[in-house]
């Protein structure tokens, strides 16, 4: 998943169904437990211990049920309360510190904020369980560069060009991508090795069309692709892309090398959890023609990451601000005062109820949970038809070595061609020991998108840890033969509603715009369903807007 | 013997008769004690040079092999009393055994080397088989041929075979068979010699009619597993590496890190790291009175150095010329090298007990680790890491690497980088200049020749341009560095001129490219 945020409460139906006639105790207990389990016994897997993690299920499903709650035991008051404490919340809770705003209060249902952007660590590595890297901006997101500036990872500008002069160490080290094609581990993503000429004729084409739409204006002088990419052209040359799906606007513009189309669909799957089929070419085309970062020490083609992936950038968003965070605690449901809003929430570790007194909500939280959370509110926009969220599996491995096919050795990202999965990341890459010991975590990234989203997640949150191993160890052994015995620990991570897809019609359709209006200046919405593309940048853009929304001043 | 036919008395007779089966096959058992005795020397040889190349210290290793190998031919001259009729049966059967264990001994050694913790356990203990069947050979020989010489002719030819044989090998040895073809494949030859041996004598002699079938099985079977394994040795060498060296390998260890390989010949000892030359004993100095001197000479009020590799402490033997320096701090990551040159006789001289000063400190560690966390200030960083070929090692040249040593250097210190050759490596070597200015230093490369491996480059930077040739004084007995050599090294011919370049960076790791580019026509 490249810089894709996944969204921050992903609420498992499995958890649900499960639940259905146990009781409520087990909803109330707290926090999903990781049991520890290990391969089949008997099995080549037997010697693998790790287990099944998900987001905090049995509490988040408190917000379909909020009548199962213990009576309020707790009172609190703040001028803005922000539920949801992923990138977009947190962006909302720094922006408003930074205009003086202390009277805020953020609720997040995990033990630790940070949603899709959520690491763990282990004795080898830190390591993603979601989102783990950012594009160089453009120079023009003024907004993120003064973030990067406070976080270290903008060093200071360069004199002569004004550009950003980024962290060394945090910009992802050489070499960078490598992709197993026909046998053999080639530099860089875009099929080359064994690629017949017509078809490296189009994969040419394919890439100076990028490059003119890089720089295409429309009639209103606005760039066609931009992020955030509200600030894209409003022409409608460009706009009537979003109408049809990326697999039908390449076959229209002749695309039909199976090598490039392969190599979209990836990128369609890495970073919107979805096929070509699947997402608006608008979307895809953006994918490609929106970045235009630059930098003195870079190229618009870098990135950063850190061993954490995102968790970094979490890090620092929530220093940045010294307002409260109430962790483990879920809202649960929200009702209109003369003065503001009422909030029901669960503190899953005191085993407690809240009861929040608000003059404003932003509701940092996906589309469909806030929905859920405005059931007994007047005047909430319904989508015309429900968000296209893929759910995704993330595996952690953690080896002790590598077998290395032929051709470039370990990259940052390493993807293998026609896999079902969008292959690992060497979580332990931007490591400057040249220590012996050869253990490193290796994040493996699977977008469940072979079928409708509401089938694949059913199936995903039935699977268990048995019977997802055995399939992960395929999808890497695929890509490393012989790996099995050198493998200790595999966790596993299922977002049941792993992040929003640019299907075609909802980026410039009404929907998107009219989902995210604010309610009576009371109520907000930051998340990155109402930008269609789960990108830091875009929940960064979605928590900065919600948060000037809050301060009635006019949008970034 | 049990056949009638070796009960026969009149030996001479048959003699002058002319040449009969029977003295075919007694000259055919001379003839084996002959080749037997080579081959016994031969293993003797193998045992004692292996030793010698694996474990060092020649004169003890050969006095002790020699002394194990004599003593188990003992050993199994007294087993020999054991061994009842059928005589020729067992001789055969020795052979085959002596054909194999001996062929064997030198593929079987190397490979164990890298595999097991009691190496010498395994060696004596094969030195021991081998004596034993060895030991047992010359006395069995002897008793089939009891009934066939005089007892005073037996002694005396079955002697004279054995010495003329044992001096065959210690001929041939050293002048044809490790030149031509190394120690693996004539330990597997001179086994593959003595399972001929036994087919010759399987096929000469009628008594041993009823086992033929088994043994030509055994024989075919010894045969292919020597032949095939002789023609894999150059594989089974490279893969134990030891062999690809010119001279002879004196010590040869693969660490956690490398692979430490030392060869001495008359002149000159030479270490290399994985297969790639360090230094050659011969000119080193030239190297390291390069590398430490010029920056030296012009710091005559430094106290702490901090060199990053050179685990061979030599550029620590130059530092310890200037007794004004306190502390002299080492990091290398690699315990297995420091400790080398901390224990090995031969290089403990070479870098003059560097490691045993009180001024010096050796940390192992990793160099990138350290400098980000170290605090403290030096007056010179000297930087000896391996050429930057590949990307783990080009990170310690990048320009954030290079930026953390701006923080470690005093105002006024000295950094200097071996930056590889500026004649092979040209792009390598200028890449590595412009990525130290990137870093916001003053840069003065310089070059000087070392026979052994070429013109070589360094790399001097510091955060002024206050540097002079003959700042301060050098100290005494240096065989390279003069204030005229500093000034001939400034000197960049037209060949070796700056050229632009890319600035090294992790996230372009540009050096490592060129590094691959220019050595790479050589590497072929």
């Amino acid at each position: 998943m490249r810089s894709k945020e996944l969204n921050s409460h992903s609420l498992s139906r499995r958890a649900f169904l499960a639940r259905t006639g146990a009781g409520v105790a087990g909803a109330l207990l707290g926090p999903g437990v990781l049991l520890e389990s290990c391969g089949p016994a008997g099995s080549r897997l037997e010697h693998i211990k790790g287990g099944l993690r998900g987001a905090n299920h049995r509490v988040g499903h408190l917000v379909r049920h909020p009548e199962q709650l213990p009576p309020p035991s707790r009172e609190l008051q703040t001028g803005v309360l922000i539920i949801g404490g992923g990138v977009a919340g947190l962006t909302a809770r720094r922006e408003l510190a930074r205009h003086g705003r202390s009277d805020v209060l953020l609720l997040e249902l995990e033990n630790h904020p940070g949603g899709n952007a959520a690491s763990g660590r282990n004795t080898v590595s830190a390591y993603p369980w979601g989102a783990h890297y950012l594009p160089i901006p453009d120079v023009r997101n003024r907004e993120l560069l003064d973030f990067l500036r406070e976080s270290g990872v903008i060093t200071g500008y360069d004199k002569v060009s004004g550009l950003p002069v980024y962290n060394e160490y945090h910009l992802c080290h050489d070499p960078e991508e490598r992709l197993l094609i026909n046998g053999h581990w080639q530099a860089g993503l875009v099929p080359e090795t064994g690629v017949p000429a017509a078809e490296r004729t189009q994969i040419a084409r394919f890439f100076r069309l990028v490059e003119e739409l890089k720089q295409a204006r429309g009639t209103d002088g606005r760039e066609a692709f931009t992020i955030p990419l509200d600030q894209s052209s409003r022409d409608e040359q460009f706009r009537q892309l979003d109408q049809l799906s990326f697999a039908d606007y390449l076959t229209r513009e002749g695309f039909t090398s199976s090598h490039l189309r392969w190599y979209l669909d990836y990128g369609c799957r890495d970073d919107y959890g979805a096929t070509l089929e699947q997402v608006s070419a608008w979307a895809g085309l953006h994918y490609f023609a929106a970045r235009k970062g630059r930098a003195h020490n870079a190229g618009s083609s870098d990135v950063l990451t850190w061993p954490e992936g995102n968790g970094f950038l979490v890090e620092q968003l929530r220093r940045q601000a010294s307002s409260p965070i109430l962790t483990e605690t879920v809202a649960c449901r929200l009702h209109e005062t003369p003065t503001g809003v009422e909030v029901l929430a669960y503190d899953a570790a005191r085993q407690q109820t809240i009861r929040i007194q608000a003059r404003q909500v932003v509701l940092a939280v996906p589309q469909f949970v806030a929905h859920q959370l405005l059931t007994e509110v007047a005047g909430v926009v319904q989508p015309s038809q429900p968000l296209h969220h893929a759910p995704w599996l993330i595996a952690n491995l953690t080896v002790t070595q590598l077998p290395q096919g032929p051709g470039q050795p370990l990259c940052w990202d390493n993807v293998g061609y026609g896999g079902a999965s969008v292959g690992y990341v060497n979580a332990s890459h931007q490591s400057l020991s040249l220590s012996a010991d050869g253990s490193k975590v290796m994040t493996l990234y699977w977008p469940l998108c072979h079928e409708v989203p509401a089938a694949a997640r059913r199936q995903a949150y039935q699977k268990t840890y048995a019977e997802w191993l055995p399939q992960i160890m395929a999808e890497m052994e695929r890509l490393h033969p012989g790996l099995t015995p050198y493998v200790q620990r595999v966790e596993a991570w299922v977002w049941g509603h792993g992040m929003v897809a640019p299907t075609p019609g909802y980026l410039w359709g009404p929907d998107r715009t009219q989902l995210a209006r604010p309610l009576r200046q009371r109520l907000f919405f930051a998340h990155t369903d109402y930008s269609g593309m789960s990108i830091f940048e875009e929940a960064f853009y979605q928590g900065i807007r919600a948060a000037r929304e809050v301060l009635g001043q006019a949008a970034v | 013997m049990g056949n009638p036919e070796a009960e026969t008395p009149d030996l001479p007779a048959a003699q002058l008769t002319g040449p009969t089966a029977r003295e075919t096959q007694s000259v055919l058992l001379l003839g084996s004690v002959f080749i037997i005795a080579t081959c016994g020397l031969i293993y003797e040889l193998i045992a004692g040079t292996l030793a010698s190349y694996l474990l060092g210290d020649s004169v003890t290793q050969f006095s002790t092999i020699i002394g194990a190998y004599l003593f188990s031919m003992g050993v199994g001259s007294w087993f020999s009393r054991y061994l009842s009729q059928p005589l020729l049966k067992w001789f055969i059967r020795l052979e085959i055994l002596v054909g194999l264990v001996g062929g064997f001994s030198a593929p079987l050694l190397f490979v164990l080397f890298e595999y097991v913790t009691s190496f010498r356990l395994i060696l004596y203990a094969l030195v021991g088989l081998t004596g034993i069947l060895v030991g047992l050979e010359i006395p069995l020989l002897m008793r089939i041929l009891e009934n066939r010489f005089e007892f005073k002719d037996l002694v005396s030819r079955v002697f004279t075979f054995d010495y003329i044989g044992a001096l065959l090998a210690s001929l041939i040895f050293p002048l044809v068979l490790v030149p031509q073809l190394g120690l693996m494949r004539t330990s597997l030859l001179f086994g593959a010699l003595n399972v001929v041996v036994a087919a010759v004598a399987l096929y000469r002699f009628q008594e041993t009619r009823p086992y033929r079938r088994g043994f030509a099985g055994l024989m075919a079977l010894s045969l292919l597993a020597l032949g095939g394994t002789f023609a894999y040795a150059g594989r089974i060498q490279r893969y134990t590496e030891t062999l690809a060296f010119q001279d002879q390998v004196i010590y040869s260890k693969s660490t956690l890190y490398q692979r430490i390989v030392l060869t001495k010949n008359q002149r000159e000892l030479r270490l290399f790291l994985n297969g790639n030359l360090q230094f050659s004993s011969q000119d080193e100095y030239r190297y390291h009175e390069a590398l430490v001197h010029p920056a030296m000479q012009a710091l005559p009020q430094a106290r702490r150095v901090l060199v990053l590799g050179g685990g061979d402490g030599l550029a620590v033997r130059e530092l310890l010329k200037y007794p004004q320096l306190q502390q002299i701090r080492l990091v290398d990551l690699d315990p297995g090298m420091t400790e080398l040159f901390r224990s090995n006789a031969l290089l403990t001289r070479l870098n003059q007990r560097a490691f045993f000063s009180p001024k010096v400190q050796v940390i192992n560690g990793d160099a990138y680790q350290w400098v980000r966390q170290d605090t403290t200030r030096y007056d010179c960083l000297i930087v000896d890491f391996p050429d930057p070929g590949n990307y783990s090692i080009g990170k310690l040249y990048s320009a954030a690497f290079y930026q953390e040593l701006h923080r470690l250097l005093k105002p006024g210190g000295r950094i200097v980088v071996q930056s590889t050759s500026p004649y092979v490596a040209r792009q390598s070597f200028w890449c590595i200049v412009h990525t130290l200015r990137a870093a916001g230093f003053h840069t003065i490369p310089y070059h000087c020749y070392v026979p052994s491996f070429g013109e070589w480059g360094y790399v001097m930077a510091g955060q002024n341009a206050h540097w002079r040739p003959n700042a301060g004084p050098l100290p005494r007995g240096l065989r390279y560095v003069t204030p005229t050599t500093i000034r001939q090294m400034l000197d960049f011919p037209p060949d070796m001129a700056e050229i632009p370049t890319e600035i090294n960076q992790l996230n372009n790791q540009a050096l490592v490219r060129y590094f691959e580019e220019d050595w790479g026509p050589y590497a072929q």
